[in-house]
């Protein structure tokens, strides 16, 4: 078997899956995503203080529709900076009052933007979407053809796996680059943290789509793919912030009460299952989500349970590998 | 009829020695041998019918040689190699019994496409893609999507992928079903082309008057098993039934358990 012919073959299947999300739509939805939030942001500006911050110091500020905000008296004495900056949105039709200083207020937009549409919304559309892809690839009749070809079969299903993956990559890059770059020609904020989103959406995506592919060859059901990624998505997340509560918990119950079995349990659960909710926080973590949201995971707190962060990354990851090489395993010795 | 023992060594495109295959089916894992002991060859230049009763095995035995199914025993030879070499796939067409393709492909993509899965140089692939599609009377609606193609336009595409690398052996699974005359008459000529080409062509077929009009021999699988190999002119004579009576009644004859 000649490298060209798997390398073309790789090729092809991305392209394919290209084709494919362009048919089933999931490309224009996507892309149709993009540009509104695209949009959103090259409509936004903002005005005011660009940081609060003295020094390397962070002062205590009051929103200027604060009480205590219209005595310039008191502010004096105490000190306190009134955040009087705004936001506007729509080419300015709407103006926000800032509750704290221009860099915070992109900041909090961009993790809205990461978090909240494409870590949450695209992330469940796509994996929704793209769990059918692998069904109808698997199609015993369209399939056998493609079996009496020279690629081995861990080509075709990990060819199609990283078509996807690409799929899903140009999307993420569209959608971060895009706002990313609205948001710095209208601010003039240029926040390089915020790119670091690709990376961490596709190693989220990659880990459940591992999953998904893995119910596509065992029972090339739509259905049980859709259903199965989605019902696994909701129980390893709350495996991972179950165990998490139940760790930073241990401290507030008294030792005669806890329970080793129990906690061995959750452990190996956590340990075993891929941790999406570690993977928000890292996402979170890195554009600074702690400053406007405090910490309902706080990796600090965790860090003193056994928690660390790259670790459960890494062990994430060898969820999927392992999944991915039982998929191959699969589809090598089944008859179509 | 001709002697079963078949060689691994022998010179030809395709060579089954006593294969079997026996699927493991429903929760109890019920045994159900479809092919026995199959023993088989195909010679090069030659065009093999395959024929049989439902649930003979004929199709299990045409995926086993293309790698779609794997064999319970026995030993294949694909191009004068094992099956553990993929490379012999690049040159072998296979079209499907009831083929079905991706349906957002066009004609052109899903012809070029499998070309380049098959190895086919670039540079050859555009010019023998757009003959084809000619070929098989797709020429005009090579940019429009499979969805929209009817059973037989679709039978039409599958020959054409399956002759897009120029394949040495090509396998055709009940290729005729649903064709118009005119499609027939094309895979007629595709068939003699090969022929004459000194490749190999499996004709899976229940129409006798196809594998008559077609083929060089006849292979008659029963049950799982061999049960006639021999020249199609010689098929009435071997099975004692009727030697003027015509080749319906001798294959019948087969299907009944009349020779073995």
């Amino acid at each position: 078997m000649k490298d060209s012919t798997i390398f073309a073959t790789f090729v092809w299947l991305a392209r394919d899956t290209f084709r494919q999300a362009r048919a089933s739509g999931v490309l224009a939805v996507l892309l149709v995503v993009s540009l509104l939030s695209i949009a959103v942001c090259a409509s936004i500006s903002v005005s005011g203080p660009a940081s609060l911050a003295v020094g390397d110091e962070n002062p205590d500020f009051l929103p200027r529709n604060d009480v205590d905000a219209a005595d310039p008296r008191k502010l004096d004495q105490s000190g306190v900076i009134v955040a009087d900056g705004t936001l506007g949105l729509a080419f300015g039709a709407i103006q926000v009052p800032l509750a704290r200083d221009t860099k915070g207020a992109i900041q909090f937009l961009e993790l809205l933007l990461a978090g909240g549409v494409a870590d949450t919304l695209g992330l469940m559309l796509t994996l929704i979407w793209t769990a059918g892809f692998l069904p109808s690839f698997l199609d015993g009749r369209s399939i056998s053809v493609l079996l009496a070809k020279p690629a081995p079969r861990w080509v075709l299903i990990l060819g199609k796996y990283f078509g996807v993956l690409s799929f899903v990559l140009a999307n993420a890059v569209v959608f971060v680059v895009g706002t990313w770059a609205a948001i710095g020609l209208r601010t003039g904020f240029w926040d390089p943290t915020y790119l670091l989103s690709i990376p961490l959406l596709l190693l989220h995506f990659s880990i459940f789509f591992g999953f998904s592919v893995l119910l596509a060859v065992c029972t090339r059901s739509t259905v049980v793919c859709v259903f199965g990624t989605l019902v696994f998505w909701c129980v390893t997340w709350s495996m991972n912030f179950g165990r998490h509560a139940f760790a930073a918990s241990t401290d507030m119950v008294s030792e005669s009460l806890r329970s080793p079995f129990l906690s061995e349990l959750v452990d190996f659960g956590y340990w075993v299952l891929p941790k999406p909710a570690d993977l928000g926080m890292l996402l979170f973590d890195s554009l600074g989500a702690q400053d406007h949201f405090g910490g309902l995971l706080d990796p600090e707190v965790l860090a003193a349970h056994g928690f660390s962060m790259w670790l459960s990354v890494a062990s994430s990851l060898a969820f999927a590998a392992v999944v991915l090489f039982v998929s191959v395993r699969k589809f090598k010795t089944t008859d179509y | 009829m001709e002697s079963m023992d078949v060689r691994l060594n022998a010179h030809a495109a395709a060579v089954f020695q006593k294969v079997t295959k026996i699927y493991h089916v429903g929760w109890t894992a019920r045994r159900l041998v479809a092919l026995d002991e199959v023993s088989l060859s195909v010679g090069w230049g030659e065009v093999l019918g395959l024929i049989g009763p439902n649930r003979a095995g004929k199709t299990t035995l045409v995926k086993i040689l293309l790698s779609i199914c794997r064999p319970s025993g026995g030993r294949i030879m694909r191009l004068e190699s094992g099956l553990s070499d993929r490379s012999t796939l690049a040159r072998v067409g296979y079209v499907h019994e009831n083929p079905a393709f991706p349906r957002y492909l066009n004609a052109w993509q899903l012809v070029e496409g499998y070309g380049r899965l098959s190895g086919v140089p670039r540079g050859v692939l555009r010019q023998r893609t757009g003959e084809l599609l000619e070929q098989v009377g797709l020429a005009d609606r090579s940019r429009e999507r499979i969805a929209n193609f009817s059973k037989g336009m679709l039978q039409r595409l599958a020959l054409a992928q399956a002759l897009v690398n120029d394949p040495k052996l090509l396998v055709l699974d009940e290729p005729a079903e649903g064709m118009d005359l005119a499609a027939r008459r094309l895979l007629d000529d595709v068939i003699r082309q090969r022929r004459e080409r000194g490749h190999s062509v499996i004709l899976v077929s229940h129409a006798l008057a196809d594998v008559k009009r077609l083929c060089d021999r006849i292979a008659v699988l029963r049950s799982g098993r061999v049960a006639y190999v021999g020249r199609v002119a010689d098929l009435a004579k071997d099975t004692h039934s009727d030697e003027t009576g015509p080749l319906e009644s001798a294959v019948e004859a087969i299907y009944a358990g009349a020779t073995s």
